[in-house]
């Protein structure tokens, strides 16, 4: 018997209207931005929030991601939460997921949200969704989305040796057992001994009181030491030798929005020629976690890939977190 | 649904201190609110004392609890493929930026893994978890063993989950095996009632008092107790009617076919009304971890199996139903073949 697949039938991401340069959020941190560190970034402007509207954001992007595909909420099986930055209230008595299943309508759904693992919380969130899909056969449609919003004043992420800025913005996709873009398979590797290197560390029951360890802090050495490109190549051999396929066989690869210097870096280990991987969003969106996978993915959507094409989502999120989807166009 | 998936091994872990309820009450402020139930909440709950877990921290609980279930197992945490959190309560640092599943694998070398957490459901996590983990075993050849875990150790001053339960800290973990012919999960079911979502939550840093450092309230689970009164209980047993049928449904069973329920243990007036509402006798439903330890979050599914094992109260060729609700709200139901 053929083995059934799940595939994105559709995707959407909903980003505030509100933008800020690199220059003046350096500038609101205390931070000077040299035209050596710019160049590196590659980010120009992030879009914002004022306040906290992660569900705002998430189910603004459910809704057209829904309408694109034409299916009712009331379809939905499953809604899958993959935001990484805090939420209105406290994870995990709480989930945003709740709130989406409201507002659209998923009355017939249960909600699964996933913690950890940075921008391949996505990926995370796609590899079981499909699971879920292809285990049951009852079940027809997953929600995935996210809202990630910024902790105020900490757009800039590692000030003192800047790696990324952060933006504001929400993504939906939506899965459909049997139909749409086959995701052929996930492959994801983490290394808990970095379960530390890129977290809150305050805010919770470790350092409740401090609010300056209520910010997102990046341990830069080990971030620079963990193997992020050749773990995220190991994962993408195993995804493409199960299909039977090679890395010249991929048209496209999905990547997140870290930095100018992190795509690069990327780019060279996989081989990748430029207009293989879309950059054109790092300048416009900065970092916005999980989110930048499906922006890039959208990009990509519009542009010429062909029905059959193979593409890969590829992303390295700390925890440490290395992950690899197979998509067939 | 599933492919052969069973319980491998199952475990927990409590701190040693414990802590009488009459200090809880006394220390704890318990809302004027009325209950919906005609009991009084203090006298008729039905728990004498809770565990707390003091200087441990919930990550801690959570290893000791892994440690117990991998050395009753006798493998090789290098075995593990997946290890998942399904903590229901905040934790050591915020999430869903973080989990203890890092920590978790870096402490026990399950160095082939990946470590992730779910974040939903409250104390029906171990559903969702279930159903997830199930899932992802059952279509992926090369996920053979997962390491489920959870560690619960509420502020010191946040035990009184007042009209619902007084709750202990301690750690839960579970080792699912594939092609592991015991203790078979059959079939899972889950449901949301997304309307809910806002009935129960914890503030969190951002709403705090930024000029009292020292009241950590903001950690405490805050509650809607008019809606839950209102919203929550009408609707608690429509719901668990629908998971317990979908269970049994997706794995061709009939409810008189089960012959043994772990439950949560909330209080002895909802013990009773679960029992009541389904017609099941008390002696099918494991109801003593009430009286030693109160609530454990969604570790309620876990200590309460492993007590209900090792006291004689599930024999070989039993049906078992795990069923559950939780903060969100969410019911799960899971039944497993001994």
């Amino acid at each position: 018997m053929d083995r059934v697949t799940t595939g994105i039938v559709s995707a959407a991401c909903h980003f505030p209207q509100q933008r800020r340069s690199a220059r003046e959020l350096f500038a609101e941190e205390g931070l000077g931005l040299s035209p050596d560190t710019a160049a590196r970034l590659g980010i120009e402007e992030v879009p914002l929030c004022t306040g906290h509207q992660g569900s705002e954001l998430a189910v603004a992007a459910s809704l057209e991601a829904l309408a694109r595909a034409n299916v009712s909420g009331a379809d939905v099986d499953v809604v899958v939460d993959y935001t990484i930055w805090p939420q209105k209230w406290m994870v995990p008595v709480w989930n945003m997921s709740g709130e989406v299943q409201k507002a659209v309508g998923a009355e017939k759904a249960f909600t699964v949200g996933f913690s950890g693992g940075g921008a391949t919380n996505f990926l995370v969130a796609i590899n079981f969704a499909a699971a879920m899909l292809e285990a049951d056969e009852k079940m027809k449609y997953a929600l995935l989305v996210a809202g990630d919003v910024t902790i105020p004043g900490n757009r800039v992420l590692n000030p003192e040796d800047p790696v990324s800025i952060m933006g504001d913005g929400g993504s939906a996709v939506l899965l459909q057992r049997d139909a749409g873009r086959a995701v052929l398979g996930t492959e994801l590797l983490s290394n808990g001994a970095n379960h530390d290197a890129y977290y809150i560390p305050g805010g919770c029951l470790v350092n409740p009181e401090d609010p300056a360890l209520y910010r997102m802090v990046l341990d830069k050495s080990r971030y620079d030491g963990a193997p992020k490109a050749s773990a995220m190549l190991d994962q993408a051999r195993r995804v493409l030798d199960q299909a039977g396929l090679k890395l010249e066989d991929v048209k496209y690869v999905v990547y997140p929005n870290i930095s100018a210097e992190d795509q690069k870096a990327f780019r060279e280990a996989f081989g990748l020629s430029p207009r293989q991987i879309c950059t054109s969003n790092l300048k416009t969106h900065g970092h916005v976690q999980g989110n930048d996978l499906v922006l890039n993915y959208l990009s990509l959507a519009e542009g010429d890939v062909r029905e059959g094409d193979y593409i890969l989502m590829c992303s390295h999120g700390m925890g440490f977190l290395a992950g690899v989807s197979l998509i067939r166009i | 649904m599933f492919a052969k998936i069973g319980i491998l091994e199952a475990a927990y872990y409590l701190p040693p201190k414990r802590k009488p309820l009459t200090e809880i009450f006394r220390d704890e402020k318990t809302p004027e609110t009325a209950l919906a139930a005609n009991v009084d909440f203090q006298r008729d709950i039905g728990i004498e004392a809770v565990h707390v877990a003091g200087e441990e921290s919930a990550s801690s609980v959570a290893l000791k609890a892994c440690r117990r279930v991998i050395e009753k197992s006798g493998i090789d945490p290098k075995e593990i493929d997946l290890i998942m959190g399904f903590t229901s309560i905040p934790e050591d640092y915020i999430a869903p930026t973080w989990s203890a599943a890092g920590y978790i694998q870096k402490e026990i070398g399950a160095a082939r893994a990946f470590a992730t957490a779910i974040n939903t459901g409250g104390c029906a996590s171990y559903q969702q978890t279930l159903k997830s983990v199930c899932s992802l075993m059952t279509t992926n050849p090369k996920i053979n063993l997962a390491l489920l875990f959870a560690g619960d150790k509420v502020p010191a001053l946040n035990h009184n989950y007042y009209p619902i339960t007084v709750v202990c800290d301690g750690g839960g973990a579970v080792l699912l095996k594939k092609n592991h012919d015991r203790r078979q999960i059959l079939s899972v079911d889950v449901i949301t009632a997304g309307k809910l979502h806002d009935v129960w939550w914890v503030p969190g840093f951002p709403n705090r008092d930024p000029n009292n450092a020292k009241d950590h309230s903001w950690m405490h689970v805050a509650g809607d107790i008019g809606r839950f009164n209102t919203e929550v209980i009408p609707t608690n047993l429509f719901m668990f009617r629908k998971v317990i049928r979908g269970a049994l449904q997706r794995a061709g069973k009939k409810s008189a076919d089960v012959k043994y329920y772990i439950y949560p243990t909330f209080s002895s007036w909802d013990q009773r009304a679960f029992c009541r509402a389904f017609t099941i006798p008390p002696d099918k439903v494991f109801m003593d971890g009430l009286q030693r330890h109160g609530h454990l979050q969604e570790t309620d599914m876990v200590i309460d199996y492993v007590d209900a094992l090792d006291e004689g109260h599930i024999h070989e060729g039993d049906l078992v139903m795990l069923v559950t609700n939780g903060a969100g709200f969410s019911w799960g139901a899971a039944l497993v073949q001994h």
